[in-house]
């Protein structure tokens, strides 16, 4: 990195520092480069980097620069940590790392071609992973231009592996809505198979491959492929976000064959699942149409009374999650008591899929601009959360500095270093006498040795009397300082606490438009059902007509 | 007994339609533009905040650590993907003083060269010693668990020990090297 960069990083730290002047850490005066490196990566990756402001200033090496510079983009410093990105990237080390991050930058401020000229630089000078990621990125910025086949390209230079997969998944959206025919969608679906199956995270993977083979189902349905259907939709797990919709699609590629009492089967288990899952419904007022085809049209009657009730009852539960965000909040009523903190660990995985209020912030969370919203809130409690921490540390300092004052001010410590003193001056008298008797080697080590733990006390002596002798000023500039902390506390959690009003508004009034959604996919749940009873009672009606007839 | 169901004409005419998407369209920008300057306060206040716990944590480690007795443990990995590190406590002088479970995102860090600092803490001059306790995967998925013990002597000024842990092939034994900083 060139010096005017590295001095302008320095400045920027410095400046973030500034409050630090005079109480810095001093580990990091001393701490070997490359484990202060190590430190700060490490502060970086697990979202800890305040705790490494004060060392990672002091950083030198090669790393130093990148690291400073992803401390500034941790801590919202943006102009900040592009110029300094920059700066790493006209350098010798970490190239293809800064220009990832650059790229990613670039494109959440929509600058697509900026992107696109970062994720190539990150791709020429990167290595591994950041080889992966700039190529995932360039596959990514082709599908958004409508460019498929540049993105094909770019994904067939990826090495196997779940960002493959994904990137092929999403290219597999792509044709299947663009193409009539789903073949060249099926094609893709097949390698991100086989990419998410070489992924080393198995839970990641299974994940994936769920997705996959329901995405594949449904094409070969629409295709009327129904045994390739059946065939992908039967390798979905039974305990994953996509069971439901699997299941309901399997008893309809079933159906579909005229193999109604299987489908029925896969409609049952379905419903076993709550309202909120996609596909859910479907199942309720399939298994109605499954008794009716195979010939029981009273069944079909109960099955889809049955419907319309647990319709009508989820509207219920709507209407109540509905009030509940309206009184206490979309984040407390849909995230935070979602969460299961009452309940056994060996029983979570099973209650996370059959809790409907789970299972709607699951569906909620589905789209991108919950995700964000949501994000934001829980990242304005954290902030909430890390503010108290410091106001009352601070407090209990305030309260200990003060008391430590008043007891400095009487005058015992200084009584107690001059009996000390005399101590010391003792000890070494005696000692040099010693050391002339000494007659033997090991008489000679050990006075050696004793001779050495006295002088590091005398030195420990030395240091704090001139500790004494400054105390009461530092004391009260410490003091000082921890009181400015506590005022600056205060005024950061008033804004913290407006900000995380005005997002948590945000949030309020997209989760009511979601329950407002979900209200109404009921409500035409529940006509499709009464619709079909209709029929139905307007069949037999006529079925009783043509027999009194006969 | 059921036809296929015919599909419904458009209840709305496309005049109406294409003014109702202009209207959709003008309200989401300008709620993705209200959404934007409210993610650049957070992301202001987040620059502060970071600015101020800071501040905060240097006070902190000036009041609670004095620099003559301060000593800091540290641990990092030597081979990435010889050992998957579960867990780790730490005794000095037999008596516990942390112990910390590794999340995914922390095992990756160690593993890219991030260093862990574990242990921060006061002890008096002269002999000490410290044991700690590995809870892991081995690459062989054998999962172990062993006790470390070292000596040390700490001497006036702040002592940072690093623990480098390590397994090499074929029994994925771990192994901890210690490096001790003045």
């Amino acid at each position: 990195m060139n010096g005017r960069m590295s001095l302008f990083l320095r400045n920027s730290i410095g400046v973030m520092t500034a409050m630090l002047a005079g109480v810095a850490t001093p580990v990091a005066n001393a701490m070997d480069n490359s484990l202060a490196s190590g430190v700060v990566r490490f502060a970086l990756d697990t979202g800890e980097a305040s705790s490494v402001v004060g060392l990672a200033m002091k950083l030198e090496g090669e790393s130093a620069d990148y690291l400073q510079a992803r401390l500034m983009l941790a801590s919202g410093q943006h102009d900040e940590a592009r110029a300094g990105f920059e700066g790493v990237f006209n350098g010798a080390s970490h190239r293809g790392e800064a220009a990832l991050a650059l790229a990613e930058m670039a494109q959440e401020d929509g600058d697509l071609t900026g992107a696109e000229d970062w994720y190539q630089q990150a791709r020429r000078t990167g290595y591994g992973e950041v080889v992966q990621k700039a190529l995932l990125g360039l596959a990514q910025l082709a599908r958004i231009q409508g460019k498929t086949d540049a993105a094909g390209q770019y994904l067939a230079r990826m090495e196997d592996g779940y960002w493959a997969a994904v990137g092929y998944m999403n290219l597999a959206a792509d044709f299947a809505r663009d193409d009539l025919d789903s073949s060249r969608a099926l094609v893709s679906l097949r390698v991100a198979m086989a990419m998410a199956a070489k992924d080393t995270d198995t839970s990641r993977s299974r994940a994936l491959l769920d997705q996959l083979n329901l995405r594949a189902g449904y094409l070969a349905l629409g295709s009327d492929d129904y045994d390739k259907a059946i065939d992908f939709l039967e390798k979905v797990s039974l305990e994953s976000y996509h069971t439901p919709q699997a299941l309901y699609l399997h008893g309809l590629a079933l159906s579909s064959k005229g193999n109604h009492r299987a489908a029925m089967q896969s409609w049952h288990r379905a419903k076993k699942f709550p309202l909120a899952f996609p596909g859910v419904s479907d199942a309720w007022i399939g298994m109605g149409r499954g008794y009716d085809l195979s010939g029981y049209p009273g069944q079909a009657g109960e099955s889809w009374l049955a419907a319309n009730a647990a319709y009508e009852g989820e509207r219920v539960t709507l209407g109540k999650l509905s009030e509940r965000i309206t009184a206490e909040g979309a984040y407390k009523a849909l995230v935070q008591d979602a969460r299961s903190d009452d309940i056994q660990w060996f029983l979570a995985d099973n209650r996370t899929l059959t809790q409907p209020r789970m299972a709607y912030l699951l569906r909620f969370m589905e789209e991108p601009g919950a995700q964000v919203a949501v994000r934001r809130v829980a990242r304005l409690d954290e902030m909430v959360a890390t503010l108290d921490a410091s106001k009352y540390n601070l407090e209990v300092f305030i309260q200990a500095l003060e008391g430590f004052m008043a007891s400095a001010g009487s005058g015992g410590a200084a009584s107690q270093t001059v009996v000390l003193e005399q101590q010391q001056s003792d000890l070494e008298s005696r000692l040099n006498g010693l050391v002339e008797q000494a007659a033997t080697p090991a008489q000679v080590a050990e006075l050696r040795q004793l001779k050495q733990s006295l002088a590091g006390a005398g030195r420990r002596m030395g240091a704090l009397n001139q500790q004494v002798v400054q105390r009461p000023e530092r004391l009260e500039t410490v003091l000082d300082d921890a009181g400015a902390l506590r005022d600056a506390t205060k005024d950061l959690r008033y804004k913290t606490l407006s900000l995380r009003e005005q997002a948590a508004r945000e949030l309020d009034a997209l989760a009511l438009a979601f329950v407002k959604k979900q209200t109404q996919r009921m409500t035409h749940a529940l006509d499709k059902t009464e619709q079909q009873i209709a029929h139905l009672y307007e069949y037999l009606a006529l079925e009783n007509l043509g027999e009194g007839a006969q | 007994m059921f036809g296929r169901q015919k599909p419904q004409k458009c209840r709305i005419a496309p005049g109406i339609r294409g003014l109702c998407i202009s209207g959709m369209i003008i309200a989401a920008m300008a709620a993705t533009s209200h959404a934007s300057s409210l993610d650049e306060q957070i992301e202001r206040l987040n620059a502060d905040i970071t600015r101020h716990t800071a501040s905060v944590h240097a006070l902190e480690q000036k009041l609670l650590h004095p620099v003559n007795t301060r000593v800091a443990v540290f641990l990092s990995l030597a081979n990435r993907q010889a050992l998957e590190l579960d867990s780790v406590e730490l005794f000095v002088n037999e008596q516990p003083v942390t112990a910390h479970l590794y999340t995914e995102n922390e095992r990756s860090s160690l593993g890219q060269g991030g260093v862990h600092q574990l242990f921060i803490g006061n002890l008096a001059d002269g002999r000490h010693t410290l044991k700690a306790v590995i809870n892991a995967r081995a690459a062989n998925n054998r999962f172990v668990r062993r006790e470390i013990v070292h000596d040390f002597r700490k001497q006036p000024g702040t002592l940072r020990l690093q623990m480098t842990l390590n397994a090499k092939a074929p029994d994925y034994e771990p192994e901890v090297s210690f490096v001790e900083w003045k």
